[in-house]
């Protein structure tokens, strides 16, 4: 009995102690990991992939006019299976390795992207362009569109 | 595997019972005879609801058939009736068997087989609370998974109730418990349990420190899984949905219904991909045991068996984390395999994690086997005895440290393990200190089978391509060995991308219901270890309900009310 | 000794049960966490812990007089037995038969603990209290036997006399089984697993704790904390006070250095075993009581 005594005090001083030093000593997760969403409003174009693939139905989509189309992504829901990476065509939207999320601020839990599109000449229906040259150079750019608003 | 002979034997020792009680009860196995079509593991009869009784006294007694779990399905839309189906496995034969009841939507009521049957108790209780089916003759006719505070005559599992829909909470409702036999006084542990900080609530009915009943309220935990799967979800995004019934075993769950799903549509896994699923099935064990010991060594006051033991279990954490993008929810699966492969530098890195886990976990259970306040502290507590486990269909290490051979894996193999065969654990003690010898060998084993699947990991792809819809109108039913027991996920195929039903029957909902025989005669002290000892996962065995849980709170006590409570002599009761 | 010595070295062994048993409780838990592989919290810890639940809102849940004068009561009984208790020198407060009033005092303390349980009237502070009853039955008497064959070695019923003798005379076989049973109650007594089972926050969320909350809680646990360390400078003064220099801070010095040895033997043994049951815990306490008794019997026949 004395002896399993000794052996259970010698396992943990075996061990040495193991608790990591996080938060003070940053603690970065594995490559691959599957963290917070990051979209990348350069290379998207507004197909609504992930939106329809997103199984707590985080992604929302809508048209604003025209030439806007609006994407929200309430990703205090989301559950980070990474569906809408798989998906995307242009890679836009990716699951970065970002963990540490907590916030008491509830418009951080919001990305509101407007995609620009712009007219085909031919039929009127749009298109994204492609480089931001062209963008700026197409009538009515607002901007990058990423703006989290309250 | 089972073969054409024994499953043709099976099915004549069948008509053969059902025709000595006068015909009235057939086989169904051709088109027409039945709404959805089962696979060709499964027997499926058809029974009038007079004679639903006999059949499955018959099942059990005869034919050696173990109760899996009752499932209520609304098919007035198809059929006009309720289906009542009662799953049994015949595990010699590998098969199973549907014993499929309609109850007509006019009288819904059906002869109760828990006289009989004593391991369906909480499933009968459970399609009278989904379906709204009344089983005749039930010896514990209340609620069970409904909040006491729901409607009266609102089924939420019927196909007529949206899955959003929330009633309004209601006040001053008290679940109705048991009374205490005389010349006994109620210890009540819960609703939030102390150890395992779950809510579940049990009353413990003592004479001094002797138990001598006891009586559940559970099921505060419900979310709505089964509702959702068969209402806005589509079979590609239920695997995610079904990785989330439990924190621990989530692989488990979303792997049994892929292979559900497989197997109704005939989509055949890759052979890689079914490795893998083995390897990361495997690890799941490692780490929940490893949780488990812990949790069982915190439970009574060992705090140094749980260090040690999630000390040990944490680089397999960090594994899981490299192979699948999450320590615990991995997302690995979908219908058809895979999503993501594993990695060829990942091999010698899986290797190298199982190095120390094994030499560890071989230390630390040659540290406890001499522990003798360890052992004064398990032995003969929470005592299961083989026949009241088989009759209450406990599964797992429950069941086999009390001696009996039930093992998923090997009664109805997948994934791999026709391949790559496990080791039956058995202890024949049937107490605490048994189930911890159980799993730290399971444990042991599961490292063994990580490396045999590693080593015979053949190449290839490790999805299907999975081109059709999945056809409507079929049944499957899909097990796998949870670290807790056997999981079951029965199915029903629907049109438009969904199923028309998806039950789950967790490994603990079982299990739990053998907890009143397992404190009978024990002190109040050990009902933590018992339950421990069970590793009860309650998040598991809750999750048929269609309400948002935050609206459907407790009771909301005045502040006057909570004064005078805590002041009365013996505190709330 | 002299009216402001006896103040002085009232306020000494108040101070040091007071004051210092917080550190002693921080060092447990450092020694305990390398046990457990973990780095675990600062050695002031304690001292937070007591600022923190001091500066919260004092909610009552009930009423009465234990309810009200129950931590009050408890860390007095304590600070009186520091004041019986030697620390490097003869207790600030002697008088005949103070030996029996020293075992009455650390009793006392323990028994506040059961009664405010009760009083507050949650069924598993009940629970709680009633253990800790059951247990404080068999481990008083291995207390008392232990000091019972000091003072029939000493022929004298004062600490400081029993604190002289056994100092003066070296070490024999009796007092050695009585002081292996006195460490051996001091398990219980400090409320460590295998025996803290009146306090199982896995079993009972706390025992008799369960309704303190706040300043109440902070004063239970300084209790708890000084009771601990003043019942080991009890064991290491009567059982094993050598050697003696003479001067009291330099025998205090050593006595907790003692102290310190023995509170880490307590804690190992913290480590390595799980909670026993209470009936289990009564067996045992049981059979230490008769290996007393048999340090009783080595003593009669003068050894």
């Amino acid at each position: 009995m004395l002896l399993s005594k000794v052996r259970e005090a010698l396992l943990g001083i075996r061990a040495g102690r193991v608790t990591l030093p996080y938060p003070f000593a940053p603690r970065p997760p594995e490559p691959g990991f599957r963290g917070k969403l990051e979209i990348d409003p350069d290379l998207c174009f507004g197909c609504g992939g992930c939106a329809n693939v997103c199984p707590a139905r985080v992604i929302e989509l809508h048209d604003l006019d025209q030439h806007t189309r609006r994407l929200e992504l309430y990703w205090r829901r989301c559950t980070y299976c990474g569906r809408c990476e798989e998906v995307c065509p242009e890679r836009a939207i990716r699951l970065g390795p970002q963990f540490e999320t907590a916030t008491d601020a509830g418009a951080d839990m919001v990305i509101r992207l407007d995609v620009f599109m712009g007219p085909c000449q031919r039929c009127g229906r749009c298109f994204p362009t492609k480089t931001p040259l062209d963008r700026l150079m197409t009538p009515g750019f607002r901007g990058n569109g990423k703006e989290a608003r309250p | 595997m089972s073969t054409a002979a024994d499953r043709a034997g099976v099915r004549q020792r069948i008509e053969a019972l059902l025709r000595a009680d006068g015909g009235r009860m057939r086989l169904t196995d051709r088109a027409g005879d039945f709404l959805f079509e089962p696979q060709a593991d499964t027997l499926h009869v058809k029974v009038e609801r007079e004679a639903v009784r006999r059949t499955a006294a018959a099942l059990v007694a005869d034919l050696g058939a173990r109760f899996l779990v009752t499932v209520g399905t609304d098919r007035r839309p198809l059929a006009g009736d309720y289906g009542i189906v009662h799953l049994f496995s015949l595990d010699a034969e590998q098969l199973f068997v549907a014993l499929d009841c309609g109850v007509d939507s006019g009288d819904a009521r059906i002869d109760s087989i828990t006289p009989v049957v004593p391991a369906a108790a909480w499933a009968e209780r459970e399609f009278r609370d989904a379906v709204g089916v009344v089983p005749e003759g039930h010896p514990d006719p209340r609620r069970l998974m409904l909040a006491d505070d729901w409607p009266e005559g609102l089924y939420p599992l019927r196909r007529d109730v949206p899955h959003d829909l929330k009633p309004p909470a209601t006040e001053g409702v008290r679940p109705p418990m048991k009374a205490p036999p005389p010349g006994t006084s109620v210890v009540a542990v819960g609703p939030f349990f102390p150890v395992l900080e779950e809510p579940s609530c049990w009353r413990l009915f003592v004479d001094g420190e002797r138990i001598v009943g006891c009586d559940y309220r559970g099921f505060y935990n419900h979310r709505g899984i089964e509702k959702l799967g068969d209402t806005v979800l589509t079979y590609g995004q239920i695997p995610f949905l079904a990785e989330r019934i439990c924190g621990i075993c989530g692989f488990i769950h979303s792997t049994c219904y892929c292979q559900a799903v497989e197997k109704a549509a005939g989509i055949e896994v890759p052979r890689r991909g079914r490795y893998l699923r083995t390897i990361m099935l495997e690890l799941e064990r490692i780490h929940s045991h490893l949780l488990w010991l812990g949790i069982a060594g915190h439970i009574i006051g060992f705090d140094a068996v749980l260090m040690q033991a999630w000390r040990i279990r944490e680089p397999v954490m960090w594994l899981c984390e490299a192979i699948s993008g999450n320590r615990k929810t991995y997302g690995m699966n979908t219908v058809g395999g895979l999503r993501r492969d594993l990695a060829p530098e990942m091999k010698p890195r899986v290797l190298e994690v199982l190095g120390p886990v094994e030499k560890e976990s071989l230390a630390v259970r040659e540290a406890i086997l001499g522990d003798t306040t360890l052992i004064a502290r398990t032995r003969d507590v929470g005592p299961l005895p083989p026949e009241t486990a088989r009759a209450l269909g406990v599964v797992g290490p429950p069941a086999r440290a009390s001696g009996l051979r039930i093992d998923a894996r090997l009664d109805h193999p997948y994934a791999a393990y026709d391949e790559i065969v496990p080791h039956l654990c058995l202890q024949e003690g049937g107490d605490t200190w048994s189930r911890v010898l159980v799993r730290v060998e399971e444990l042991l084993d599961s490292v063994r089978l990580v490396r045999e699947a590693l080593a015979a990991l053949p190449d290839g792809t490790v999805l299907a391509d999975v081109g059709e819809d999945v056809p409507a109108d079929r049944m499957a039913i899909s097990v796998v060995e949870a670290p807790r027991g056997e999981a079951v996920h029965y199915l029903l195929t629907g049109g438009d991308n969904r199923p028309y039903r998806w039950r789950v029957r967790a490994p603990s909902y079982p299990n739990l219901q053998a907890m009143p025989a397992m404190v009978q005669g024990q002190t109040i002290a050990d009902v933590p270890i018992t339950l421990g000892s069970l590793d009860p996962c309650f998040s598991c065995t809750e999750r048929v309900e269609a309400v948002d849980v935050r609206t459907r709170t407790v009771r909301v006590y005045e502040p006057a009310e909570l004064r005078e409570l805590a002041q009365r002599k013996r505190g709330p009761s | 000794m002299s009216a402001l010595a006896r103040i002085g070295l009232c306020l000494l062994n108040a101070g040091v049960g007071l004051l210092v048993s917080p550190l002693f409780e921080g060092l447990t838990r450092k020694l305990k966490a390398a046990l457990q592989s973990r780095i675990g919290p600062p050695v002031y810890q304690p001292y937070l812990d007591l600022l923190k639940l001091l500066g919260k809102e004092d909610l009552r849940t009930s009423r009465g007089f234990f309810d009200a004068a129950g931590p009050a009561l408890s860390l007095g009984f304590v600070l009186l037995l520091a004041l019986l208790a030697p620390m490097g020198g003869p207790p600030p407060l002697a008088f005949a038969g103070d030996v029996v009033a020293l075992l009455y005092v650390a009793t006392a303390a323990a028994a506040v603990l059961v009664l405010t349980g009760y009083a507050s009237g949650s069924a598993y502070a009940f629970v709680g209290g009633s253990r800790e009853i059951m247990l404080l039955l068999t481990v008083e008497p291995v207390m008392a036997v232990a000091l019972v064959v000091g003072v029939f070695k000493a022929r004298t019923l004062t600490v400081s006399g029993l604190l002289a003798w056994q100092a003066a005379q070296g070490p024999t076989i009796s007092m050695a089984i009585a002081a292996l049973a006195f460490f051996l109650a001091l398990q219980a007594q400090a409320g460590r697993i295998p025996f803290d089972i009146a306090e199982a926050d896995q079993e009972l969320m706390g025992g008799p704790l369960v309704e303190q909350s706040g300043p109440r809680l902070a004063l239970f646990r300084w209790a708890m904390w000084a009771r601990q360390l003043v019942l080991s400078f009890v064991l290491v003064e009567l059982f094993l006070p050598w050697p003696r220099v003479g001067v009291l801070s330099l025998d205090l010095l050593l006595a907790l250095l003692k102290v310190a040895v023995v509170l880490a033997l307590v804690t190992v043994v913290d480590v390595v075993n799980p909670r026993l049951r209470v009936d289990q815990a009564l067996g045992y306490y049981l059979r230490v009581v008769f290996g007393a008794l048999a340090g009783l019997a080595f003593a009669v026949i003068g050894m």
